[in-house]
């Protein structure tokens, strides 16, 4: 089953890098992923459609996990087909 | 004028981001740095002299970063470690990981290669930034010396904020050279609101708990990172309800208190792993369900209901489902629970019976120093202020189980990383941040060796901890597995050629003696306690000791082996 994520952050040096490191350190794989251009001054967002690598990791889990990354105002998730890349 | 700009006006140093660096360190009350200077981070060194902080020059970082580590799990403030670019940076990687694993809270400086040359293989430059994103809590690059004073003041409230960890600071040479406005205007600090537990989950939690006819109280080190031992000792108090510790949390329960069954897990009391095996209810207080704790997960606790009480809210149902869960201070949540527990009475007298049948033993055969026995006599003649700063090994494990423990953060460990190599620059971190506290290092032949050079930190600064070090010219923790679960296929871990350590330290300028004889027990602990400066005990013990009780890996902690 595939997840889609969507992550709101303050979007300073490094922390697309950051986000994508922790999904994938906690056992998620990324399938797809989509960051509408940023504006340095505000808070920046992306959306990705991620799959667990094996049963026991939850998306609870994961959600907490990177709400407690510094500069991440907003997490939601929810079950979806998974989406297109990002062309 | 004001004050400030007056002294600013005397003061000789150049007004630059290294000083604003060192201004914010003091600015944050910082008062010991560890560290070691290099060609990126010299303009911080050219900044040092002149101002209120204490620098301690260690002989490799890795050590800088795990004295900073101890310093800050003794004073409950940040560590701070100091680090030259490439090399300088990526030898502290180690230290950041154990205080990433072990939610200590630390800022790590590291100087970078000027802003120009970054990306371009530039002489030692590595991404430290980028190397160490898995295992830091925050992390920043300094882009503009204007902003040295809010990326510091953000470091700060991070490292200790929630749940503590590290945060990296890099900061490029131009950086550190530019000229700035001194003093800078004191930077924004964020507002801590108190938090206050739900009363309707607490509720619901005291409802538990007196439903429960078997509770258990299993308690880690979120206790005393959150400073929540009294809350923890009153609750422990207030309920009778039977607990075990991690690793993490020894000393946050005296450990010789009724009802307290030990620590529990691989190496853990038969009582403690027994008394989780059986309970009807798992009070969970900063406690993470570690592999190390629970062996096989899914017999762990097995009919038990659990309520879990944590700083960090990743940490719920993470890996066993919580049941009730409270996130948040651990201390307003243990003071606002007063559940009525009036009907474990049979349960208690049972934990009781079985901490007394299976209490650990210490009539070992033959005349060769037992090294549990030596730990018990050193931590019991040590007295309330007994700290242990252990390595990892054989002799950690025998620290847990045998040392008396009066207080939190007095067993300071390589927990999560377990990283040979902690314990030399750890006790010394600790003495110097506890100077009234009774400091022993306890460390292997294997791992002693790999943070010997610290021994020249401890002299030069003359910093009185005491070395007990455990010799059985093995890594004696692999050969013990090896022994046990590869079939005796013994593969390089014979230390027989080790150096004569009693030598290698008086080299450094440190008293050293050798014990081997069980009858030199009690004189050798007396020389320990009345010798005011350093001292090594290098102690020969049979290389053929093992770590018992023991759960083998993979399987359920009621299935403990014993000899
Ligand atoms: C840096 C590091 N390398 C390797 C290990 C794996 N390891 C765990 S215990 C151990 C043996 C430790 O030997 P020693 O310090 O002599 O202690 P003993 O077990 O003999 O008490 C080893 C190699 C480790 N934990 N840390």
């Amino acid at each position: 089953m595939t997840t889609r994520i969507e992550i709101d952050f303050a979007p300073a040096e490094g922390a697309i890098l950051r986000l994508v490191g922790l999904i994938e350190r906690r056992g998620f794989e990324v399938v797809a992923m989509d960051v509408p251009p940023m504006d340095r001054a505000r808070s920046a967002s992306m959306a990705l459609s991620l799959r667990a690598r094996d049963a026991t990791r939850r998306i609870e889990t994961l959600d907490a996990q990177i709400r407690r990354i510094h500069g991440v105002s907003d997490v939601r998730h929810r079950a979806a087909p998974a989406m297109e890349a990002a062309s | 004028m004001t004050a400030a700009h007056a002294h600013a006006a005397n003061d000789p140093r150049p007004a630059t981001g290294a000083r604003l660096v060192v201004d914010a360190l003091e600015r944050e009350g910082v008062s010991v740095v560890f560290g070691y200077p290099g060609g990126a981070i010299m303009p911080v060194y050219d900044a040092l002299p002149g101002s209120k902080l204490t620098h301690i020059l260690v002989r490799h970082e890795q050590a800088a970063a795990f004295a900073a580590d101890a310093w800050a799990r003794v004073t409950g403030e940040v560590g701070v470690c100091i680090a030259t670019s490439g090399p300088g940076a990526t030898n502290l990687v180690t230290g950041i990981a154990n205080a990433f694993m072990d939610s200590v809270p630390m800022v790590a400086i590291t100087g970078q290669t000027a802003s120009h040359l970054l990306g371009t293989d530039a002489f030692q430059e590595t991404d430290i930034f980028g190397v160490t994103l898995p295992i830091v809590k925050h992390s920043f690059i300094i882009r503009d010396a204007a902003d040295i004073p809010t990326v510091f003041a953000e470091a700060f409230a991070l490292a200790r904020s929630g749940r503590p960890g590290p945060v990296l600071v890099d900061l490029p040479k131009d950086v550190a050279q530019a000229s700035v406005p001194f003093p800078a205007a004191e930077p924004d600090r964020a507002s801590v609101h108190p938090f206050r537990p739900d009363p309707e989950t607490i509720s619901a939690a005291e409802a538990m708990i007196a439903q429960a006819k078997k509770p258990v109280l299993y308690f880690g080190g979120g206790v005393p990172i959150a400073g929540a031992e009294e809350a923890l000792r009153a609750f422990f108090q207030r309920t009778g309800i039977p607990a075990v510790a991690t690793l993490k949390a020894l000393g946050a329960l005296p450990t010789w208190w009724p009802g307290y069954l030990g620590m529990l897990g691989m190496h853990g009391t038969r009582a403690a792993n027994m008394a989780v095996d059986g309970c009807d209810l798992l009070i969970c207080v900063g406690a993470r369900f570690d592999d190390r704790a629970t062996g096989r997960l899914d017999s762990f606790a097995p009919r038990a209901k659990v309520i879990h009480i944590d700083g960090d809210p990743a940490e719920i149902s993470k890996l066993r489902h919580a049941d009730l869960a409270m996130a948040g201070d651990i201390r307003a949540i243990l003071d606002a629970l007063d559940p009525d527990t009036v009907g474990i009475g049979d349960w208690r007298a049972e934990c009781a019976r079985n901490a007394v049948r299976w209490a650990m033993r210490y009539d070992a055969p033959g005349s060769g120093v037992y090294a549990p026995a030596l730990l018990k006599a050193i931590s019991e003649a040590a007295g309330d202020d007994f700290i242990a700063a252990c390595d990892v090994g054989q002799h950690q494990m025998w620290v847990a189980q045998h040392c008396r423990f009066a207080r939190p953060q007095a067993h300071l460990t390589s927990g999560g990383l377990g990283a040979m190599g902690y314990g030399v620059p750890a006790g010394f971190g600790a003495a110097l941040a506890d100077p009234s506290a009774k400091v022993f290092v306890v460390t292997g032949d294997g791992s002693i060796m790999m943070n010997i050079q610290e021994l020249a930190t401890i002299r030069r600064y003359r910093i009185p901890v005491k070395i007990v070090l455990l010799d059985n010219s093995q890594l004696g923790m692999v050969r013990q597995w090896q022994e046990l679960f590869y079939a005796e296929n013994f593969s390089e871990v014979d230390l027989s050629d080790n150096p004569d350590f009693a030598e290698v330290a008086r080299s450094f300028g440190i008293e050293a003696f050798t014990l081997d004889r069980r009858a030199d027990v009690p004189a050798a602990v007396e020389r320990l306690m009345t010798t005011s400066g350093p001292i090594l005990c290098h102690v020969r013990i049979d290389p053929r000791e093992n770590v018992w009780p023991l759960v083998p890996p993979g399987k359920s902690n009621a299935e403990m082996m014993e000899p």
